[in-house]
């Protein structure tokens, strides 16, 4: 077997998620100075919203039985569905709040949701089978890769490509990018707040639920506390990318996903339980080294 | 019934008045100074007509409807567009970028691409540049880039902050032709801080004076540069205190 490419493959498709994940945190956060640490319990809500509600240890698939072609896109307005309420019962409601204050109350409003998911599901992981035939593998360039590992490095892709051509070309896009450089003035010029900040929110839960559909299928597991990994993960990748910036956060999702499998990979056998640990210190080395992030931007400063 | 209709407006930041009983009005086509020293209030008196904002008494009305309470957004729909201070260009966006967030507003939807290219023989600099990222520009082309950006909401009444800021004499003059004609060529009503009551005069207009958040003097700018009121705005009343 050969380990090159196969590391590859990993460090891509890991990447990948942390990536999405990333940016639906730099979405919002760009667009309303707020980080959203409920980011991860969207992820959560997508992912139980694919089995029937029930506290029984075993998963009754509900939404996961519907084919792919629908089951992708309801799922994705799930998502979008649910970030774009948490916008209008909590966050629209803190718009002159401090960004402190706003980010406590996304880790309370995390907290009800991964409660509400506690009463209806119970704690208990249950195992969900969605699609099991995309993790067989198959041969490419002398690796054997499963194929959900291409689906995922694919999806990112695409993903990454659609959103870009979104704020680039279209008439949302141009107001979400105007908006995140500076509100009040969007504003004069007649951009509609409210307008910009729901379809960030749309966009960060489809993108929650295309994380949670990756995730379900990778791991085949249901767990009320799955988003709290990732959204450590995607948070600190938005830092390293400089906070805002969206290409900042894509690539930083894939170094860290890069680095976290390099380190799997080639740390000595008995290091590799501490794996984490030589990964965040390399997220501090970068952070004293860059502390406005890797890809900050410094064109935003009006010259005089 | 006037353009734009200003009735005892107040504004304050917490506890500190920036503005306190503000009246006067505009007539259609008028153009009109704001002046007064530093912390006089213009920029506030601004930012309250445009929504930036909010009033804590009195009333503004454009065109009979009151501006009080609306949000910026809708009040930019009523035809109101504001070239603030600093510009306030967006500079990760290109030159062309710029002038199409305001067009979102529009009906006329036909009209935007010629009146981006109107923009463009106004000022060529930004037709050469129209790619390039708005951060990259001079000062004075960011003034140019903020004014055509608010032209392309098309607006009846536009609201200029102190378009002089930082930029060098020779681009001020450059900048005021161009408010000028282009109040001509669309009938525009202008409302300008300008912190220069010299320059207010030669180009020429109405002036109304700020000191300490209250109107003291209204009327024609180049009289107003002759008369002691200017010295007393910025001075103090007390003449004996004014260096001859």
């Amino acid at each position: 077997m050969n380990a090159i490419p196969q590391l590859f493959f990993d460090a891509m498709s890991l990447g990948g998620i942390y990536a999405m994940a990333a940016l639906g945190i730099a979405l919002i956060f760009g667009v309303m100075k707020l980080v959203n640490f409920a980011h991860g319990e969207y992820i959560a809500f997508c992912v139980f919203a694919l089995i029937v509600p029930s506290t029984d240890a075993v998963a009754v698939m509900f939404l996961g039985k519907a084919p792919a072609f629908v089951l992708i896109p309801t799922l994705l307005c799930v998502g979008a569905l649910v970030a774009v309420g948490s916008e209008f019962f909590v966050f629209r409601h803190m718009r002159k709040a401090t960004p402190v204050a706003m980010m406590i109350s996304s880790f309370a409003l995390g907290f009800v949701i991964q409660n509400t998911l506690l009463l209806i599901y119970s704690s208990r992981p249950k195992a969900i089978s969605l699609w099991p035939e995309l993790n067989m593998p198959i041969d490419l360039i002398g690796a054997s890769i499963p194929l959900l590992q291409i689906i995922v490095i694919l999806t990112t892709l695409i993903v990454v490509v659609t959103l870009a051509l979104l704020l680039k070309k279209t008439r949302i896009g141009l107001e979400m990018r105007a908006a995140a450089e500076n509100f009040t003035m969007a504003r004069l010029l007649g951009v509609r707040a409210n307008v910009v900040i729901t379809g960030a929110f749309a966009l960060s839960g489809a993108l929650a639920a295309a994380v949670a559909l990756i995730m379900v299928t990778q791991t085949g597991v249901a767990d009320v506390r799955m988003g709290g990994q990732i959204m450590l993960v995607a948070f600190i990748a938005t830092v390293i990318g400089g906070l805002g910036s969206l290409p900042g956060a894509v690539a930083a999702g894939f170094l860290i996903g890069a680095a976290s499998v390099i380190l799997q990979g080639f740390l000595p056998l008995e290091a590799r339980p501490f794996r984490d640990a030589f990964l965040y210190t390399l997220v501090i080395v970068s952070l004293l080294l860059r502390p406005d992030g890797l890809f900050a931007s410094n064109s935003t400063k009006p010259r005089v | 019934m006037s353009k734009l209709g200003v009735y005892d407006v107040a504004v304050r930041y917490g506890k500190v008045p920036a503005l306190s009983d503000v009246s006067f009005s505009v007539e259609e086509g008028e153009r009109v100074f704001i002046s007064g020293p530093n912390g006089a209030g213009k920029s506030s008196l601004l930012k309250a007509i445009c929504g930036a904002v909010p009033t804590s008494h009195g009333r503004i009305e454009v065109d009979g409807d009151v501006l009080n309470g609306r949000s910026p957004e809708a009040i930019a729909r009523l035809g109101l567009t504001m070239v603030p201070e600093g510009r306030e260009i967006f500079g990760t966006l290109t030159v062309e970028e710029n002038l199409r967030v305001g067009t979102g507003i529009r009906r006329d939807k036909s009209a935007i691409e010629t009146d981006i290219d109107e923009v463009y023989q106004n000022f060529s600099i930004l037709g050469e540049r129209r790619h390039a990222n708005a951060g990259a520009l001079s000062g004075g082309q960011q003034q140019m880039l903020a004014i055509g950006r608010g032209l392309m909401t098309n607006p009846k009444l536009m609201l200029v902050d102190e378009p002089s800021l930082g930029l060098a004499p020779n681009i001020v003059d450059q900048v005021y032709e161009t408010l000028v004609n282009l109040q001509k060529d669309r009938g525009l009503t202008l409302i300008i801080v300008e912190q220069s009551s010299a320059r207010a005069a030669r180009v020429g207009g109405r002036m109304v004076l700020l000191r300490g958040g209250n109107v003291v003097g209204d009327g024609d700018a180049a009289k107003f540069a002759e008369s002691d009121l200017l010295k007393e705005a910025y001075f103090g009343q007390d003449k004996s205190e004014v260096p001859s």
